[in-house]
């Protein structure tokens, strides 16, 4: 004990001196006793012209190939409009198998042993997947492998085996899964506040349970397959070492003939549903920590005040340096992450949400500094500083969205994909010209507009019991924080998704 | 939009994929420049254009095995006080702020002596629980009430996140930092242009940090456990396994601390670790991207060279693991789906059987590995399988595991495992099997280079764990590995009486409903 209260004063006495030096060398040496003071060389940049890496193949897809020699790999990326909203009523979890299997379950060739085997010795990865509004086969190996790989992705996509044994397989882990749906609070509090935001019955809320899975045929594979993976249905990606002609030659063959036709793609459905404000809490005892979202509808990306919301959340909850950051987690120390997110949907508004985890005792308090942030920022102006850290940090950090090729064909496939490019082909150009754009009155305007606290829909999962009970020091009721009702939700059973019966009150 | 999405300051555990996979000799080696500074700071280049960026970090070589009992977890709480600022970042008056943090600790140290006493009525059973406000005593509210008003008052001078905002406004993105066992690293990247504010920001803090709201940071790190450890299905068994792996080795505590002691932890406990373990000779600074190495190697002399060596060496770690005579078990039930993990003492980082153990994880992992196609694809009595060496800097450990398939038990899980390994002992693994591993080897290590922030984060690993050069000298290492070196090594370390066995059954009660078989 007495050894380190001595180390402690010595290293006071070190802090101090070493303190007088750096003022008295700060000429001597030229370091600048503020980084304000520093100044830096101009760094000119500008994106990618997407165009120019845009290519429409005569076979169909349309692709964006970027040659890149630095590491001998070859990096592909098929982009499929097809997703889980075209899950057949009590089929839930068709979209998602399909996905998986089809890189799984072997090719008119290849049994899925004997592709996994070969793949492996390749070194290549090769996944897919479908998830929610979009579809992906990916394949990423060594260029001098590059036509073997596009020969087993053309059977991939063209002619996929669907071997029962695998499917029977995945189907087992996907029921082993679902049966770990309540053990995880997070997981819960994922599940119910996808429900509260969107609406039970949205597409994106349709949940697969046991009988979904099981209901699912080798037949219903092979025809969503057939419905969705067609060329002129795909977006291409692909970026690596090889010579960009020689490259789209092999593109274009890879789509070519292909052996079925497909269906027109469906729009993504916008049916969203967002709950009735209130606090919302599902208990589970078990834990010591409450897990919480709070909710408000949000906007689409193409929503003209998207970047001032973005903006706006920066500075309430989005960086490390922000309010409810400052708030939550740096003055009170109740939360390890604290933080807020506007992201804009590309089909329909997403929510604006807060999201922490506090000790069971502390969730209503940290709940309500968080809504005292939310006021504030809609009752008063930011500072110039807090918008202009927030507008520079965007801006300057801008280059490393397109810091490598495969980021950057990712992003042009994308906007292709959604059809922003289409809509807005110069979305990047101007990216930072309108983020310059937002304006302090911006700011408070969209927060005024949007965080709309009566509309406030509270999630908490959790321990009730100690939730509700509170700290004493603050006198906060986390059931009373909103204007609306109180409700517990029930757990659900995990394999049919049916409200299990609410554990009596002690 | 482009996200700046920052996630937090995490404790990682090393992943044993992050060691196990460099390629062979002629595969690309990374061009690193290494440089000693005039006070004992090492400096690693590594010069790459690609992207208008410089991926900047430094390692510590302090993690949680340099820690005792009593103060676990401070290694991992002192790399969050190095966000709270310095003299002149954080606070807007340096002089009245350390005036508030002495009287801080004036009233910290009667809260201690107090808390000294409600440990005893603990022990004897008179209260509860330490951290529960209605079983405090009187004299500790008013101490807690007291020392509630200094942080108000010290907030007049705080200049909130400050050290974040002067980087993050000037572009700096991906800015964390994690803790682990063997190592503390700090890293973000900026644009190439800002590397002066780097070396600006980055020696400040390493100069002359100042540790302001360290008890309410006590409380962060208090919420981080309870959401990673306390509130996950195992968290809290995961800890008491590890726990029970490790006899002497100072693996045995999580990183996080044990919540007895993240409470415990005194701002003086937390000086005395920076002056032992940051010193400069205990630090590697290391850039990667857009700059001249020249250029850059002066910028780094101008600002971190004014850091005084200090007076303080690390100390080494000095006990051994002794070997284990027999083989320990933990049974648990937990909200989980059947499952266990079985944990082999084996060798640490740089050993020369790590090699060969790398390529046998390899070897059983993965969907066309041997316990995938025995116990999955085979029997059927797992539905997920894994296996791999994890290397740390003072021991080393070789890990297997499996999802029970619904209708098997753990034992046939474990035992087909078993069963893998012996024929791995006893039958030499055919050339191809092995070359498709070595394979896999060489193509990560290309993988690895494809940006400056994953070189980064691969130099700053190894070069925690001992040696930055691994990253160019392991690739031969594995690619020489033989069929004989993997049979030995499997002989020698895979061995009953070596090994510590979890299995997890799901607890009665929270079974799920039956529906699955309507």
């Amino acid at each position: 004990m007495k050894k380190i209260q001595t180390t402690a004063c010595a290293l006071t006495l070190l802090l101090c001196s070493a303190g007088f030096s750096l003022k008295t060398t700060a000429q001597d040496n030229g370091i600048a006793d503020r980084p304000e003071k520093l100044s830096f060389p101009p760094l000119n940049y500008e994106p990618p012209a997407q165009a120019r890496f845009r290519v429409t193949l005569p076979t169909g897809p349309i692709a964006y190939v970027l040659p890149d020699r630095e590491l001998p790999l070859v990096n592909i990326a098929i982009y499929v409009k097809t997703g889980e909203y075209l899950d057949p009523a009590g089929q839930e979890g068709l979209a998602d198998l399909t996905g998986y299997l089809l890189t799984h379950s072997g090719t008119k060739s290849k049994s899925a042993d004997a592709l996994e085997e070969r793949l492996a010795f390749l070194a290549a990865h090769l996944s897919s997947a479908v998830s929610g509004s979009q579809g992906s086969v990916t394949l990423n190996l060594l260029s001098k492998d590059v036509d073997e790989g596009l020969g087993i992705l053309r059977e991939v996509l063209t002619a996929p085996r669907f071997q029962a044994d695998k499917i029977e397989l995945r189907k087992q882990q996907l029921l082993q899964d679902m049966q770990q749906r309540n053990d995880d609070s997070s997981g819960i509090e994922g599940r119910e506040a996808g429900f509260l935001a969107y609406g039970e019955h949205f597409w994106e809320n349709r949940q697969p349970t046991a009988a979904s899975i099981q209901s699912i045929t080798p037949a219903d594979l092979a025809a969503f397959h057939q419905a969705w993976f067609y060329p002129s249905n795909l977006i291409v990606a692909v970026n690596g070492d090889f010579d960009r002609a020689e490259m789209i030659g092999k593109l274009n063959a890879l789509f070519s003939g292909w052996p079925f036709a497909g269906k027109p793609p469906v729009a993504v459905p916008t049916n969203t549903v967002f709950a009735a404000p209130g606090v919302y809490l599902v208990n589970k005892p078990e834990v010591n920590q409450g897990r919480v979202s709070m909710l408000l509808p949000g906007v689409r990306r193409d929503n003209p005040d998207y970047f001032a919301v973005a903006v706006m959340n920066d500075i309430l909850g989005g960086g490390f340096n922000s309010r409810i950051v400052n708030r939550v987690r740096g003055e009170e120390g109740l939360a390890y992450d604290a933080h807020s997110t506007f992201a804009g949907g590309t089909y329909y508004p997403l929510t604006f949400s807060v999201g922490f985890q506090s000790k069971s005792r502390t969730v209503g308090y940290a709940a309500s500094l968080a809504m005292e942030e939310i006021r504030r920022i809609a009752a008063e102006p930011v500072s110039d500083q807090e918008l202009n850290t927030s507008k520079h940090g965007f801006i300057d950090r801008f280059p490393r969205a397109f810091a490598t090729k495969g980021q950057t064909a990712a992003i042009f496939a994308q906007d292709e994909f959604t059809g922003r490019y289409a809509t807005h082909p110069d979305y990047w150009k101007n990216y930072r010209s309108r983020l310059a754009a937002v304006t302090g009155a911006d700011v408070q305007r969209v927060a005024r507009k949007y965080l709309t606290l009566d509309k406030l829909v509270i999630l908490a999962v959790g321990n009730k019991e100690e939730m509700l009970l509170g700290q004493p020091g603050h006198p906060v009721k986390l059931q009373e924080l909103t204007g609306g009702k109180f409700t517990e939700l029930p757990l659900r059973d995990p394999l049919t998704m049916r409200p299990l019966p609410l554990s009596p009150a002690k | 939009m482009t996200p700046h999405q920052r996630c937090d300051k995490p404790i990682f555990l090393l992943s044993c994929l992050l060691l196990a996979t460099i390629g062979p000799a002629s595969a690309q080696k990374v061009p690193v420049m290494e440089k000693t500074l005039s006070n004992g700071l090492r400096l690693l280049l590594v010069e790459r254009h690609d992207e208008p960026t410089i991926a900047g970090g430094w390692v510590a070589h302090v993690g949680s095995s340099n820690e005792k009992p009593g103060m676990t977890g401070i290694a991992h709480l002192f790399e969050h006080m190095m966000f709270k600022g310095t003299r002149t970042i954080g606070t807007s008056d340096y002089e009245k702020d350390q005036a508030i943090l002495k009287q801080q600790e004036e009233v910290r140290d009667e809260m201690r002596s107090e808390e000294c006493q409600m440990r005893k009525r603990l022990r004897r059973g008179e209260m509860d629980d330490l951290l529960k406000p209605e079983d405090w005593t009187p004299r500790y509210r008013e101490l807690q009430a007291r020392f509630k008003q200094l942080v108000e008052d010290e907030r007049k001078f705080i200049v909130k996140n400050e050290f974040d905002r002067l980087l993050s406004g000037a572009g700096a993105s991906g800015m964390n930092a994690f803790t682990s066992e063997d190592m503390t690293a700090y890293f973000e990247t900026v644009p190439s242009n800002k590397l002066e504010l780097w070396a600006w920001m980055e020696s400040e803090r390493i100069f002359h940090p100042v540790f302001r709201e360290f008890y309410s940071e006590r409380d962060v790190v208090f919420e981080e456990r309870r959401m990673r450890t306390d509130s996950t299905p195992l968290g809290k068994f995961q800890e008491q396994f590890n726990a029970m792996f490790w006899e002497s080795a100072p693996y045995s505590w999580p990183t996080v601390g044990w919540p007895s002691d993240i409470a415990a932890i005194s701002k003086a406990q937390a000086d005395e670790f920076y002056a032992t373990f940051y010193a400069p000779p205990n630090i590697t600074l290391i850039l990667v991207g857009d700059f001249k190495p020249e250029a850059a190697e002066a910028m780094v002399r101008k600002y971190f060279e004014r850091i005084p060596r200090g007076s303080k060496t690390a100390p080494d770690v000095k006990t051994l693991e002794p070997k284990q005579m027999a083989e320990k078990r933990m049974h648990a039930e937990a909200d989980t789906n059947p499952q266990l993990q079985i944990l082999w003492h084996t060798v640490p980082f740089g050993h020369k059987d790590s090699y060969a153990l790398e390529i046998l994880g390899e070897l059983l992992s993965n969907r066309t590995g041997r316990l995938y196609k025995k116990l999955v694809l085979g029997s059927g009595v797992a539905t997920d399988v894994g296996a791999g060496q994890n290397s740390q800097k003072w021991e080393g450990s070789f890990s297997a595991s499996g999802e029970v398939r619904e209708g098997h038990k753990p034992e046939e899980v474990e035992q087909g495992i078993y069963n893998c390994l012996e024929t791995l002992k006893l039958e030499p693994v055919p050339a191809s099997e092995l070359q498709k591993v070595k394979n896999n080897f060489a193509a990560a290590e290309y993988r690895r280079l494809s940006a400056n922030s994953p070189i980064l984060m691969h130099l700053i690993e190894n070069d925690g764990l001992g040696d930055w050069r691994e990253i160019n000298e392991a690739g031969p290492k594995f690619q020489a590995v033989t069929a004989a070196e993997v049979a030995r090594v499997a002989g020698k370390y895979l061995t009953p009486e070596n090994r510590t066995v979890a299995v997890y059954t799901r607890k009665a009660g929270t079974a799920p409903k039956t529906a699955a078989k309507e």
